[in-house]
């Protein structure tokens, strides 16, 4: 039977007598392209859902309209309901709301509630008479995974990877693994040897036959999406390609020189954390009296952020130095603690119980260093006590930030995610803090924001998880690339022979699903379904109509529009 | 339905056993739907009658301002629909038994009096219920569904013929189940503290002096007030609000901890009221301004130089009601060394969040069991995000040969 089936749901008796299903049912029956209006008590409920899919199975409609409530209410469950009976296919499926939107809102007003009502109603059949299905892409899966970074975070998802059952790469610029724990001697918060922790790892990664190490190597090309990713390695012996179904980047992050401040580089007994790191690792001892200066180089116009780490990192080796000589003279000049957290906060407890002393200052009141050929003092505004201190130091400890590896922006470009305004890795959106803008890229560790290494691991971890599910699966389907339960709404689809090869669609596409090919000595573009969101941003700009999201085309939306704005006496 | 054939995983998985966790929050479901995505059974524990934990009690999510519920219901709702997770709503798990091989967990439930299933949302009940024991659902909840409770229903019935889709019943007992599971997930997530035990902070003694998630809710856009920024005594519009940071935490007396996410917290909604009325006074009364995410620090800068948000550094030591109205703070600034008192309208207490699942955090949860989001350690909604998707690692991991952190 052509035509759309119109189901009308009463909710019990609260949508009549506001909004008048009776003459509505005879109205819309009346529609040209309407096979059959229903009337039903409760389309929620189990027992009229089925009752509802069985008559439409029955009647053999091309499409279904259900007038019922928001989908924020029950009919959301409608729509999922009905949208797998047609196998996800909404083009023939419609949800209006006559509910909240109709009988609720305009309750003292039952002629216009119904005629609203009917208004939207007409609407929405003018779309199902246009709307299309598009295309699905199906790609197989590669069952392997390139781990770009072989730190804390990348290790951690590797072995995770690997011990799943999937052969990862793991792609290292240096020598081996261990990333920044290398720098480390002992890691916050549990004071364990950065060394012992990193042994383990660095044992199981090559006992794992299912890891191939790639050292000295970079990522000099990639192009692919989800499930099959086509990507080239460089390193000083050659190239190599390799072709994996999903991608993760811990690439880490850099450290921060404080070249002119506080007179680093001219006092040899100005340190940074990283620098005093190494002594430890060395087995050198402290001098007597140590200031630590917070937040040099961050929190400050040029690097507008708190890199999180700098405070504990520096908080360990005060306490430290204290505990390994008591009479040590340990001060931490510092503009706000960050140390968040209960585990962090106990970590801060033990060294102030240690001894080590804090002074706050001010970030337009730094402190400064003076000595003539060696570090001698160390003069603050003390800004809680409202004094100015004089601390007297044989050296002092610059806690820096991490900063963005400058990699960073080449591997975005190459695997088309996002960075943010200081070079790190842009994540999807905060519940989805490990994903990107391009299904099967993960982004973990200090790539993506700082943190320590325990932390990095977890994430690494994390991106492991995000990624067997798309190793785990043979065959991987363009519309299963979505958050909601019923699958991607649709892609755009470029008509052959009309595009004009303007690029408006290259340019505004946050995906990079559309890019311009050359077909038959004519530019034109063409868009990855794979990549697509469904957003429709490419429709819009469109200047011919070339692009289409079938599922919301032009003349579907038209049709809506035309509807809602003709003259109601004329119908 | 997404075709059937992209969802089936490579690997059979009917050998292992399903995960149970615990908690549907943040952390909870997407550690729920990164096991079922990877083709792996779960059992998730809610307490509550619906998912989504704290979350729901958000307006908006920093740093990005946006709304918590939208992707936090196409979370819900895949979670709701995969054939891989039981959700196991109003329940807890009341014994886990870790002797013999994978775990027995045994579940209580406590069936809600109106079956969410069956509720249309239509109130009647909510209007026939004389002691007021039938509860309107949260903004956000999904689906929104009316609730009874129990201590406070009389079992008198007169809901029961008047619910138009035969919802309720009111003798449904509560029932117990058994589930044989392997790895265990706690994602508990956290409560509110009751701050009540330190009277300084006034807290109980005005409508005015109220906790963060209070405000939250007071002042959300899909709330009460229509994101209008109102006094609770009277409804007039208040001169000046203050958010007093660590209320009851980095405090030995109840909270010894920092919570992480209350500066962040106090700095969003101060910044939303500012957005909202921006005559309207806001002061944060901070101790460290712990802003270490991801352009935290930056919305931080934004808050006090362009909204115009005051920060002060102090605790205040008194928080009281004033005759005449208002709400007197004593605080001292500690970057001048100036003691006040200062008249506010409206006072947030911020910082109050302890482990729902008992009084400490379980970041050394024993095997079988991994804890993440806010159970393991105080954590935004990021934080809980990912340490869920780790979980979720973690418990495939242990199946196979261990844990692979370093």
């Amino acid at each position: 039977m052509p035509g759309v089936m119109v189901f009308l749901c009463r909710c019990c008796g609260r949508i009549p007598p506001t909004v008048d299903l009776l003459a509505l049912g005879e109205k819309i029956g009346r529609e040209e392209g309407v096979a059959v209006v229903e009337t039903r008590d409760t389309l929620c409920l189990p027992e009229d859902r089925a009752a509802m899919l069985r008559s439409f199975e029955e009647s053999g409609a091309s499409g279904i309209l259900v007038a019922a409530c928001s989908p924020y209410g029950k009919a959301g469950d409608v729509v999922t309901t009905l949208s797998a009976a047609c196998d996800g296919d909404r083009s023939h499926v419609r949800l209006v709301d006559i509910r909240e939107g109709c009988a609720w809102i305009h309750r003292g007003d039952p002629a216009g509630a119904t005629a609203k009502a009917g208004d939207l109603i007409r609407m929405n059949l003018g779309f199902l008479r246009h709307g299309k299905r598009s295309a699905d892409a199906v790609v197989a899966v590669r069952p392997e995974c390139i781990v770009v970074g072989a730190g804390s975070a990348g290790m951690a998802a590797a072995l995770s990877i690997a011990r799943a059952g999937h052969r990862v790469h793991l792609v290292e610029r240096g020598m081996g693994g261990g990333g920044m724990l290398k720098l480390l001697s002992h890691v916050y918060p549990t004071d364990a040897g950065a060394e012992e922790k990193l042994k383990p790892s660095l044992e199981a990664i090559s006992a794992q036959p299912l890891i191939v190490f790639h050292a000295k190597t970079r990522v000099v090309a990639a192009t692919g999406y989800a499930g099959d990713f086509k990507i080239r390695l460089a390193s000083g012996t050659g190239e190599t390609n390799l072709h994996v179904g999903a991608v993760i980047l811990a690439t880490g992050a850099g450290v921060w020189l404080p070249r002119g401040l506080y007179r680093y580089g001219e006092l040899k007994e100005v340190l940074t954390l990283m620098e005093l790191e190494r002594r430890r690792r060395e087995g050198r001892e402290s001098p007597r009296r140590t200031v630590f200066i917070h937040c040099v180089g961050a929190r400050c116009p040029e690097r507008p952020y708190c890199a999180t780490i700098c405070c504990p990192s520096s908080i360990k080796n005060a306490a430290w130095i204290k505990r390994a000589d008591p009479g040590a003279e340990v001060t931490i000049l510092h503009r706000d603690i960050m140390m968040p957290g209960a585990i962090l906060e106990r970590y801060y407890r033990g060294a102030l119980e240690a001894g080590v002393r804090f002074v706050r200052f001010a970030a337009d009141a730094p402190p400064v260093v003076s000595g003539d050929g060696k570090v001698e003092n160390v003069s603050v505004f003390d800004a809680i006590n409202g004094v100015e201190r004089e601390i007297a130091a044989d050296q002092v400890i610059l806690s820096t930030p991490l900063v963005a590896n400058a990699d960073n922006a080449k591997l975005a470009d190459l695997f088309h995610i996002g960075i943010d305004r200081y070079g790190f890795f842009r994540e999807d959106d905060p519940l989805h803090p490990l994903e990107t803008r391009q299904a099967g890229v993960f982004i973990c560790g200090s790539a993506r924001w700082p943190v320590a290494s325990g932390d990095a691991a977890a994430q690494g971890e994390g991106a492991a998880m995000k990624a067997l599910a798309i190793l785990g699966r043979e065959r991987l389907s363009a519309r299963s690339l979505s958050r909601l339960p019923e699958g991607k709404l649709g892609h755009a689809r470029i008509e052959d022979g009309f595009c004009s090869g303007c690029g408006n669609c290259v340019a505004v596409c946050p995906y990079e699903a559309c890019a311009l090919q050359k077909v038959g000595g004519a530019l034109v573009s063409r868009a990855n379904k794979m990549r697509c969101r469904a957003c429709g941003s490419c429709m819009s700009v469109c200047p011919n109509g070339t692009i289409q999201m079938p599922e919301h085309n032009a003349r579907a939306v038209g049709a809506m529009i035309r509807r809602a704005f003709s003259p109601r006496e004329a119908r | 339905m997404t075709s059937v054939l992209s969802r089936t995983p490579r690997q059979a998985t009917s050998d292992t056993l399903p995960v149970l966790i615990e908690g549907g929050g943040a952390a909870g479901i997407t550690a729920g739907l990164d096991l079922a995505a990877a083709g792996r059974r779960v059992h998730l524990i809610e307490r509550s009658g619906h998912l989504g934990g704290q979350m729901l009690n958000l307006d908006k999510i920093y740093p990005t301002d946006h709304c918590a519920f939208c992707p936090l219901w196409t979370d819900i709702r895949r979670l709701q629909t995969d054939p891989r997770i039981t959700v196991h709503l109003s329940s807890r798990i009341e014994s886990l038994d870790t002797t013999g091989e994978g775990s027995l967990a045994t579940i209580r439930t406590e069936p809600p009096l109106i079956a969410p299933e069956r509720c249309i949302g239509c109130g009647a009940c909510f209007d026939a219920c004389a002691p007021g024991a039938v509860k309107p659902p949260g903004e956000h909840v999904y689906p929104p569904s009316f609730r009874i409770d129990r201590d406070l229903c009389n079992r008198c019935g007169s809901c029961v013929g008047i619910c138009p889709s035969a919802a309720i019943d009111l003798a449904r007992e509560e029932e117990r189940e058994t589930l044989k599971v392997g790895q265990v997930i706690r994602a508990a997530g956290f409560i509110e503290a009751d701050l009540k035990p330190l009277p300084e902070f006034g807290y109980g003694l005005h409508p005015d002096i109220m906790t963060s998630l209070e405000f939250e809710a007071w002042t959300a856009e899909a709330g009460p007030n229509d994101g209008r920024i109102v006094r609770k005594s009277g409804g007039g519009r208040p001169a000046n609000i203050a958010f007093v940071q660590c209320s009851g935490a980095r405090d030995d007396r109840l909270l010894p901890w920092c919570s992480a996410v209350c500066c962040m917290h106090a700095l969003k909604q101060s910044s939303w009221v500012k957005r909202r009325d921006p005559g309207i006074d806001c002061c944060i009364f901070y101790t460290d301004l712990r802003t270490v995410g991801r352009d935290y620090y930056a919305y931080s800068r934004r808050a006090e130089d362009k909204a115009g948000v005051r920060l002060v550094r102090g605790r205040p030591g008194l928080i009281h009601p004033l005759p005449g109205g208002g709400i007197a703070v004593k605080f001292e600034d500690t970057l001048t060394q100036k003691r006040e008192i200062r008249r506010f309208d409206m006072v947030v207490l911020n910082g109050n969040l302890r482990p729902s699942a008992g009084d400490r955090y379980e970041n050394g949860a024993e095997p079988p069991a991994e804890a993440c989001g806010f159970a393991a350690e105080p954590a935004d909604v990021a934080q809980s995000a990912w340490q869920g998707s780790a979980a979720a690692m973690m418990a495939i991991s242990r199946d196979k040969e261990g844990p692979c952190r370093a």
